[in-house]
């Protein structure tokens, strides 16, 4: 069965300007265990899909199934992690993760919960910062806590937005190797199901099993690809080869097309 | 050596100095050995902190010190000089400005009087605001977080904060059962607007991401409300309480006008309708030093609480 599906999604919010079409009938599963990026130019309406999947957010029309049942509302079954590191600045990073795991396994015992948050701080590479408030951390430390607490909550699917956008280009390389590590560490069928969001297409050849490409006003899905790389996976095994490049160049003329279509009287962002 | 050729040095001196000089109060006998007395306590903890208080952070600590010891130094002599020694100190207006000896002797023989007037004064105050932090943080949290309520609340308490406590003094004592409570309504009322306005404020601009991810964790409300929004508006909560503090310092004399019979704002009252200024005097320092007191154990409370903060 299809750990996630989504089924004709349209969503429109309403400002002052009156309604205004986010994504308009977006339909894709994703199966279990499989790790599927969503790319996109800016604006396209990825934080908005990823919002109804948390259930942060309903959808106008059409609908999206966890297990086969609508999403209403937000859950510790899903773990997120933003782009804008959403830490509690008033917790230390064992705390942010001690925190998440009370709220995600409740009547876990204090003892349990510490042990938890030591074991995902040490995988993260952060084992002596437990104590440390998130402004005494980088950004890229910041995200890494933001990663093991998603990770500590246990639960079957992630949702990431964005999660290296704020990372420099040689930090973020080795942020998606940790991530992918951590993935990959579970056996082929105990594996998470990971829904991520990005615009680097680069980050999403690498990391992911299936591809979708959202692009235009109103977002609708332009393109699906299935990347051909066995896991587990490094940087220089895959970048840089021939088939990589065409994967690559496919998809970047389709991201180019959308972002020339909206040159020109609308405003681009990117 | 080079160290101790500094300006509250100097002006420690000049103080000393200007102690000297003749008096010319002829209303208010002064007391130019108490004066120096007090510069000499000032200019020994200069002394200490200036060999004591090393390293970088500590010189922050030293800096201020040295500079609040200067500036009392400068104004010592100013106040000396104006009061005692120079034209301006003959004549009757010597009565109202006693010069800073006078006031100090007072001080000293009064210490018994004016612990009890502290203490009383304390239990007033704490009480009163203690009541209104204890209603207020949470009316405050609940108003701001059903948020309709909260755009409605926070116009009622602008427009209600807005009157002075005073006027509700002849309703408080006609409806509360003791002047003492009416007392401590007055202090309750001048610290709950603040508290209220700051905590409602601070709730309403919790940041749509932090709420986000708390929902994302499957929050349930009251771990959503004591877990995430309180903290989260902390800042402004202590906003809203340094506020309230101070205005119930301000209105502590109007409080005891009403019913007590002790207290550093009825002791100020009471000794400025006997027309005794050294003492009036004397009282306002023991308020502002008792002011100053709490506003620092205040601060390194909000300092502790807010220590995840830059
Ligand atoms: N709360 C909102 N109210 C109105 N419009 C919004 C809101 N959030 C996002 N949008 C608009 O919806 C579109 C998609 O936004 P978003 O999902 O954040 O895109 P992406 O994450 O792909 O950059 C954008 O044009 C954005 O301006
Ligand atoms: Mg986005």
């Amino acid at each position: 069965m299809d750990k996630i599906a989504v089924e004709g999604l349209s969503v429109e919010y309403e400002d002052r300007n009156g309604a205004f079409l986010a994504l308009e009938d977006v339909t894709f599963q994703v199966r279990e265990g499989e790790f599927l990026s969503i790319v996109g130019p800016s604006g396209c309406g990825k934080s908005t899909l990823l919002g109804v999947l948390q259930g942060l957010r309903q959808p106008t029309s059409g609908r999206a199934l966890l297990n086969g049942q609508p999403i209403t509302t937000a859950g510790a079954d899903r773990a997120a992690v933003f782009q804008h590191y959403s830490l509690f600045p008033w917790m230390t990073a064992r705390g942010n993760i001690t925190f998440a795991v009370s709220q995600a396994k409740r009547g876990s015992s204090r003892r349990e919960r510490e042990r938890i948050a030591n074991r995902f701080l040490q995988e993260v590479g952060l084992k002596g910062f437990g104590n440390k408030y998130p402004f005494q951390l980088s950004g890229g430390m910041q995200q890494r806590v933001a990663i093991a607490r998603a990770l500590a909550m246990d639960a079957d699917v992630l949702l990431m937005d964005e999660p290296f956008g704020a990372i420099d280009v040689k930090n973020r390389a080795a942020m998606q190797e940790l991530l992918l590590s951590l993935w990959e560490g579970e056996p082929g069928s105990g594996r998470k199901t990971v829904v991520f969001v990005t615009h680097d297409i680069d980050e999403a050849i690498f990391l992911s099993d299936r591809i979708l490409m959202i692009a235009g006003r109103p977002g609708r899905v332009v393109k699906e690809v299935t990347t051909p790389y066995p896991r587990p996976r490094v940087h220089e095994e895959i970048v840089g080869g021939s088939a990589y490049f065409q994967l690559r160049s496919q998809l970047v003329s389709l991201f180019l097309d959308d972002v020339r279509d909206r040159i020109g009287g609308e405003e681009v962002v990117l | 050596m080079k160290r101790l050729l500094t300006i509250p040095n100097g002006l420690f001196v000049v103080l000393a100095l200007v102690q000297l000089l003749p008096g010319r109060n002829t209303r208010v006998p002064d007391s130019p050995a108490h004066a120096i007395a007090l510069a000499c306590v000032l200019e020994a903890v200069l002394l200490v902190v200036t060999y004591r208080f090393k390293g970088v952070k500590r010189r922050a600590a030293f800096n201020v010190c040295s500079d609040v010891i200067g500036f009392l130094f400068g104004f010592l002599i100013f106040w000396t000089l104006a009061a005692a020694k120079l034209p301006s100190a003959a004549g009757s207006k010597g009565a109202v400005f006693p010069p800073p000896g006078a006031v100090i002797r007072a001080l000293v023989s009064d210490v018994p009087a004016t612990l009890k007037n502290i203490v009383d004064s304390l239990g007033l105050i704490f009480q009163g605001y203690l009541l209104a932090l204890a209603v207020a943080i949470p009316l405050g949290l609940l108003l701001g977080w059903h948020a309709r309520a909260g755009a409605a609340a926070s116009y009622i308490s602008k427009f209600l904060s807005s009157i002075s406590p005073i006027v509700y003094i002849p309703y408080a004592i006609v409806l509360l059962p003791t002047f003492r409570a009416a007392s401590v309504f007055v202090i309750f009322v001048a610290s709950f607007w603040p508290a209220l306005a700051g905590t409602m404020s601070g709730v309403l601009n919790v940041e749509r991401r932090i709420l986000d991810s708390a929902r994302s964790l499957g929050a349930r409300q009251t771990t959503m409300l004591f877990r995430i929004v309180l903290p989260a508006s902390l800042p402004q909560i202590f906003i809203g309480c340094n506020q309230g503090l101070s205005v119930s310092f301000v209105l502590l004399t109007s409080a005891e006008m009403i019913g007590a019979r002790s207290g550093m704002g009825y002791n100020v009252n009471n000794f400025a309708n006997f027309g005794n200024y050294t003492r009036v005097l004397a009282g306002v320092l023991v308020i502002g030093i008792v002011v100053t007191a709490i506003t620092f154990c205040f601060n390194r409370l909000q300092g502790f609480l807010l220590r995840w903060r830059q």
